[in-house]
């Protein structure tokens, strides 16, 4: 063959309306309209799904090794809701004890 | 007009002729193509494309099951048998769709296929299978009526996937252009016969059981040299070298049935 232009498409899949598009498997093909058609005849024939993406893999960027220590964080549990528990015990205290300051064990653990 | 159950047209044997005569062309033009199209099996141009176009196979030989069942209770025969045992000049396809996919047509023995033609050639039939159905819709008879809304949409992918590589071939380079012009000047040398409705068609659409055939054959050709002469390419002359749809075929239909039907034959009543 004297030039076979043929490129590596990354298949994305969105099986219903709500959910995102995932990454599927990927195939080999001249264009990406032929992309979409094998892909959909490829690995759909019995799922159903709402949407298809092609992006040509050559497209798609990513991190380097070292870029990705940058993914190692220090606890930092303030930014986590499973910190913020203890409001919910507050608010209880206060609905049941509409009149009273303060009060709640969570609460008199913070106000102490 | 009131439609027609099974049960009805079994009960004039004037309806069940020429009904029985029009399931024939649909059941053997899906057939012989889907024979075609798995002799590709393995040699398609690319792996993604083998697995693609095994698939549009396997669905025009399940349409042809369709309505080989469908004349089965029609009391006509047992939906195995009319598919392969019937002889030669019972066939009512079109003459286009029992050709070889290549000069060298033997899929077991150097199979130099040739890919401009096979898609050239089920372009031609894909275009005028959709029109067809969409007639069949409104058809007096009911079981094919509520049939040929289920088969159009896999018609549909199968009329996109060979669009695409008409394309695809058609902007690629001169080889391939060039190839696709040759396989057009020789599918149109056959392609008359596709869109007729063999000896009853008058009375088919007189009893409704398909209408409006002349406009749908008018829109049918505007539509293919549309799109043909909008990729560039020139539109050959509409001959017919025989009429398949009455039962006049070329040898390569005989070959074709004397290979699908070999293992069958060796005991039509095994249970498979």
């Amino acid at each position: 063959m004297a030039h076979l232009d043929f490129d590596v498409y990354e298949v994305f899949a969105q099986p219903d309306s709500m959910s995102p598009h995932v990454h599927v498997f990927n195939v080999l093909a001249s264009s990406p309209d032929m992309a979409l058609a094998l892909a959909e005849e490829n690995f759909f024939r019995r799922e159903s799904y709402t949407n298809l993406w092609v992006v040509r893999r050559d497209h798609i960027h990513q991190l380097g090794f070292k870029d990705r220590d940058g993914f190692q964080k220090t606890v930092k549990s303030y930014r986590t809701t499973d910190d913020y528990k203890y409001l919910r015990d507050k608010w209880r205290y206060y609905r049941e004890h509409p009149m009273r300051p303060g009060g709640g064990e969570a609460s008199e653990r913070v106000d102490d | 007009m009131n439609g027609w159950t099974t049960e009805e047209v079994k009960e004039s044997p004037e309806i069940l002729e020429m009904l029985a005569d029009l399931l024939f062309q649909l059941a053997d033009d899906d057939f012989v193509l889907g024979y075609r199209d798995q002799e590709w099996l393995g040699l398609a141009p690319h792996i993604e494309e083998d697995v693609a176009f095994g698939s549009i196979a396997q669905e025009q030989i399940g349409h042809a099951t369709f309505y080989y069942h469908l004349l089965e209770s029609l009391g006509v025969g047992r939906a195995d048998d009319l598919a392969s045992l019937r002889p030669g000049e019972q066939r009512r396809n079109a003459v286009l769709l029992e050709q070889p996919n290549g000069e060298n047509g033997d899929f077991l023995n150097q199979p130099h296929f040739d890919w401009a033609w096979t898609i050239v050639r089920h372009y031609l039939y894909d275009v005028w299978d959709i029109a067809r159905l969409n007639l069949l819709k409104e058809s007096r008879f009911v079981p094919l009526a509520e049939a040929a809304e289920k088969i159009l949409g896999e018609k549909r992918y199968h009329r996109a996937h060979q669009e695409l590589w008409i394309r695809t071939m058609a902007k690629h380079d001169t080889l391939s252009r060039q190839k696709l012009q040759k396989a057009l000047g020789e599918a149109f040398g056959w392609v008359g016969d596709l869109v007729s409705f063999g000896r009853f068609q008058g009375r088919l659409e007189e009893h409704g059981v398909i209408t409006s055939v002349e406009p749908a054959v008018r829109r049918y050709w505007v539509e293919v040299q549309d799109f043909l002469r909008s990729e560039g390419l020139i539109v050959p002359e509409v001959s017919s070298v025989m009429n398949g749809r009455l039962g006049e075929h070329t040898d390569a239909l005989g070959e074709a049935l004397a290979r699908l039907s070999e293992v069958y034959r060796l005991d039509p009543s095994a249970s498979w």
